[in-house]
C-alpha cells in the first residue's frame, strides 16, 4: 500500500514536471524585453523558493534536534535526519539556482555575475550550507550533529536577508516576483500560469527527493546505532 | 531567427538542461547511497548471527 503511494506521487510529479516544461517552453508568450532566454525564470525561481523552504526544514529539524536531544532521543535523531535532508537537498536546488541566474544574467545584463546584495547574500547562502555538509561528512566525535544543528540555525538567518535584499537595497537583481511595488511581478496571466505550474511541480520533486533523502539518513542512523550496539556486544563478551 | 534569438535559444537550452543534470545527478547519488545502507545493514545483520 505504501509503495503504491509513493509509485503515485511519483507518478503525478513526473507529470507535473512534464507540464510544467510544457507550459514553460510552449505556452507562456515571450517576454517583451528578454524575449526567449525569460524562461529560464521558470525554473530559476521555482527553485529559489523550493531552497529556501528546504532551508526551513533545516531549521526545524535543527532546532528539534537540539530540543529533543536529552530528553527524547528517537526524535533528536528524526529531526537531525530532517535538518540534514533539508540542507543537502537545499542546497541542490540553491546550486540550480546560482547556475541559472548567471546564465540569464549573460543575457539580459550582458555579464555572468555581479556583486549585488541579491546575487552575493544567495552566494553566501550556499556556502554556509556547503560548510554544514562539509562539516557533517569530514568531522567526527559526538558533538558533530549539535555543532551541525547551531551551524543549520545560523545559515537559515541568512534566508530572509536574501529574501528581502532587493527590498532593502538597490540591487541589479530583477524586482520581487510577488510583494514587490505595483510595477513589479508577473503582469500576463498565461505568464503567472506557466509559473504557477512549475512552482507546483519543483515543490512536488523537491518534497520527493527530501523524503527520499530523509529515508537514506535514517537507514543510516539505524546501521551505526546496530554497529555500535555489536561493538559493545563483542567488548562484553571479550 | 536572428543571431540574438539563437543564443536566447541556446541559453534556455543549457538552462533546462544543467537543471535536469543537477537533479537527475543528485538522485543517482541518493540511490547509491540508499544500495549502500541496505548491503551495509544485510552485512551487520549477518554478522549479528
Amino acid at each position: 500500500m505504501k509503495k503504491m503511494a509513493i509509485g503515485l506521487y511519483a507518478a503525478i510529479t513526473v507529470a507535473l514536471m512534464v507540464w510544467g516544461y510544457y507550459q514553460a517552453i510552449y505556452v507562456a508568450p515571450d517576454e517583451q524585453t528578454m524575449h526567449e532566454a525569460q524562461r529560464i525564470f521558470y525554473y530559476h525561481v521555482p527553485s529559489a523558493m523550493v531552497a529556501f523552504l528546504f532551508f526551513a526544514v533545516s531549521l526545524l529539524g535543527s532546532i528539534g534536534f537540539l530540543s529533543f536531544r536529552r530528553s527524547r532521543p528517537g526524535w533528536a535523531q528524526a529531526s537531525d535526519a530532517w535538518a540534514l535532508a533539508g540542507a543537502e537537498v537545499g542546497v541542490v536546488f540553491c546550486t540550480v539556482v546560482l547556475i541559472t541566474g548567471p546564465l540569464w544574467g549573460r543575457r539580459a545584463w550582458g555579464i555572468w555575475w555581479t556583486w549585488d546584495a541579491r546575487l552575493t547574500t544567495t552566494l553566501v547562502l550556499w556556502l554556509i550550507y556547503v560548510s554544514y555538509l562539509l562539516l557533517r561528512r569530514f568531522a567526527a566525535g559526538p558533538q558533530v550533529q549539535t555543532l551541525a544543528a547551531v551551524l543549520g540555525i545560523f545559515g537559515a538567518l541568512d534566508v530572509p536577508i536574501v529574501y528581502m535584499s532587493n527590498r532593502w537595497w538597490r540591487t541589479q537583481h530583477p524586482s520581487p516576483v510577488f510583494g514587490g511595488d505595483s510595477d513589479s511581478g508577473i503582469k500576463d496571466p498565461t505568464m503567472l500560469h506557466a509559473f504557477g505550474w512549475n512552482v507546483l511541480a519543483w515543490l512536488a520533486w523537491g518534497v520527493l527527493i527530501l523524503a527520499l533523502r530523509y529515508h537514506v539518513e535514517r537507514e543510516s542512523q539505524k546501521n551505526l546505532d546496530r554497529e555500535a550496539m555489536e561493538a559493545l556486544g563483542e567488548r562484553s563478551t571479550a | 531567427m536572428d543571431q540574438r534569438a539563437i543564443l536566447d535559444h541556446q541559453f534556455v537550452v543549457a538552462a533546462y538542461f544543467i537543471t535536469w543534470v543537477i537533479q537527475l545527478g543528485y538522485v543517482a547519488f541518493l540511490g547509491l547511497k540508499w544500495r549502500a545502507q541496505k548491503r551495509n545493514a544485510i552485512r551487520s545483520g549477518r554478522a549479528a548471527r
